[in-house]
């Protein structure tokens, strides 16, 4: 036989209907966010209409100026309560992950299953069921109304040290041990031999971690009941019960806290639907 | 020219001395932050429990149990037990908030699945450009802060200034004014709709887990089972049903179990559209143990009901990994 399959039918078989459903399912999934963006841009006036419109009559940017004058919104001041909670908690858990990863792939040591069984178990239970005894803790040590009080106890995430125990069994032996003949230090090992071959790894979890932080609401809650350190998702909802039925404001808020970071998301999510889709993870 | 090359052996000798200081001061630190930050509250929590126990009062000297924070057993879990019409107030709403959960969480998953496996097996069967387009547009209410996604649901389900009901109206020919986060007589088949409401929103948003999850299960399927199946005359939905949904069986069953855990322990978006209401009927159990422990300061009686919380989720898992290890082996 001669003949040949083409490429294309050998990728598997293909609806011809598809795009006919696909489309308007996109754009019907992709309402909410317009409804907002369209919000935003709408009078005050004209958001009391009813029945609402859907496309602003009168398109105005007042209602970012609103927001973005109101003193009691200081919205850069919990961008940077924001980002400091997650770069932290990355920096810190992307070091703690890789580093327990490593040990455990790679060193032996009296307790060291147990150990490491133990954090993996932990991973079973959710985080809700400490939050009563973590916010005793807290207020013990003075850290509510503190950023550390969302940094300090998430120090150690046992789904990382899983995932770089992953990565770290296929680092060769090898080269652990050649860089011990030539006399790095076992921290020099994990600094300069290790760290570099997790690099993907680095990066998955530095987003997941990153975004799950950003996102954060229940603990943030709990924790930030002052004003001045709040973070974006918690000034989100205080803003909105604050402004009742000034829809306009509302979404225009929205917007400045949900669409820039969304972009940045969106603009590196392969990483994230890496990380994913390798575990099966969940917020 | 030194004499002599080091013997090996003085060579690793000396490095265990320089490995079991590298694992000293690692490990050390870590199994004291672990017994700090997760075992002791694990332990703290369990304890807190047995008694009837409020911040404000100081309590005994140990941890601030006993004294004004008295010990009271098993009365938490016995209190639970009481499902007579007179029992107390936060008794009963602990079995609303119970049901509410199952409800919720019996929803989700089959609607969830019975959206995302069909889609993606449509964004697989596109062309390969288009692909991440789609894939992008429906995983990225993922990324956004749920809270975020709340606001927006909010916002279509308003019974005035929303989208639903002016698309209804329009549909209708007159103004539509429902009430459908706040009305606490709707209902459908005795399901309130307002919990149906928060589960659009909550299902907009995590489907995108399962999508992606799904799509490279699809794509880990040999192309020569579905080429097999072409060249016999098989259908799109003989495909579907006879090659798809067989081999995909592990990560259907994996993506239930996820799913399932995660809509158990569902806070954000129900909190910001309709904190529990109307009347309890979105109540879910995490919203019960916030409102006891962080707003009532009856902080026993939230411990006892997380404890219960836990043991349910991990009983579900429990279930759902042993059926997950024997489907495995089809």
């Amino acid at each position: 036989m001669t003949a040949t399959v083409h490429p294309q039918a050998r990728r598997g078989f293909r609806f011809r209907y598809a795009y006919l459903l696909l489309i308007p399912l996109a754009l019907i999934d992709l309402i909410p966010f317009v409804w907002m963006i369209l919000g935003a841009f709408k009078t005050g006036a004209e958001i009391r209409h009813i029945p609402p419109t859907f496309f602003p009559h009168t398109f105005t940017l007042d209602n970012f100026r609103t927001v973005l004058n109101d003193p009691q919104l200081p919205l850069a001041l919990f961008y940077r309560n924001s980002a400091i909670i997650a770069f932290a908690n990355v920096a810190q858990v992307l070091f703690t992950s890789s580093l327990f990863g490593y040990i455990f792939a790679k060193y032996q040591f009296r307790g060291s299953r147990v150990l490491f069984w133990f954090i993996l178990g932990t991973m079973i239970i959710p985080s809700q069921i400490t939050m009563i005894p973590g916010y005793l803790i807290l207020a013990r040590l003075g850290l509510i109304n503190n950023l550390l009080g969302l940094i300090i106890p998430s120090a150690i995430d046992a789904f990382g040290i899983f995932l770089f125990r992953q990565f770290a069994y296929s680092i060769p032996n090898e080269l652990i041990d050649a860089a011990r003949v030539d006399g790095a230090s076992e921290f020099q090992i994990y600094w300069k031999i290790v760290l570099p071959q997790l690099k993907p790894a680095l990066a998955t979890l530095g987003l997941l971690t990153f975004m799950f932080n950003w996102n954060a609401y229940l603990w943030p809650l709990i924790v930030l009941t002052e004003q001045r350190v709040r973070t974006l998702p918690i000034i989100l909802t205080w803003y909105s019960t604050r402004m009742g039925n000034k829809y306009n404001l509302t979404m225009a808020a929205a917007v400045l806290v949900v669409m820039p970071v969304l972009i940045a998301f969106a603009a590196v999510q392969r990483w994230i639907v890496e990380g994913i889709t390798l575990t099966g993870m969940k917020g | 020219m030194s004499p002599s090359p080091p013997q090996p052996r003085g060579l690793f000798s000396g490095r265990d001395r320089s490995i079991k200081i590298f694992l000293a001061v690692t490990v050390v630190p870590l199994v004291l932050y672990m017994a700090f930050w997760t075992l002791f509250p694990l332990i703290w929590g369990f304890a807190l429990a047995f008694f009837e126990y409020s911040p404000r009062r100081a309590g005994g000297p140990i941890l601030g149990l006993g004294g004004a924070n008295p010990y009271v057993g098993l009365a938490h879990f016995q209190a639970m037990l009481n499902f007579s019409s007179d029992a107390p107030k936060h008794v009963r709403q602990f079995h609303t908030a119970l049901k509410v959960t199952i409800i919720f969480a019996m929803l989700v998953v089959p609607l969830n699945l019975s959206i995302t496996l069909p889609l993606a097996v449509l964004i697989e069967s596109i062309h390969q450009r288009l692909k991440p387009l789609f894939r992008t547009t429906f995983f990225l209410p993922v990324l956004a802060p749920a809270v975020g996604v709340a606001i927006m649901w909010g916002f279509i389900f308003h019974p005035q200034r929303g989208l639903l009901n002016a698309i209804l109206g329009k549909l209708a020919g007159h103004l539509v004014a429902i009430n459908w986060l706040g009305d606490p007589k709707l209902t459908v088949f005795g399901i309130p709709v307002a919990l149906f409401a928060v589960i659009v929103a909550y299902i907009w948003q995590d489907m995108g887990y399962n999508l992606v999850i799904f799509i490279a299960a699809l794509q880990s399927i040999p192309p020569n089972l579905k080429e097999a199946a072409r060249i016999d005359g098989a259908n799109a939905w003989q495909m579907f049903w006879k090659i798809t949904i067989p081999l995909l069986m592990p990560t259907i069953l994996l993506a239930s179990v996820l799913t399932m855990i995660s809509a158990f322990q569902v806070f954000d978006i129900i909190q910001v559209m309709t904190d529990g209401g109307p009347r309890g009927q979105t109540q879910v159990l995490l919203l019960h143990i916030y409102n006891y422990a962080f707003r009532y300061q009856k902080m026993g009686w939230a411990a006892a009901v997380a404890l219960v919380f836990f043991v349910l989720v991990l009983v579900i898992s429990i279930i759902q990994s042993r059926f997950l290890r024997t489907q495995w082996e089809y």
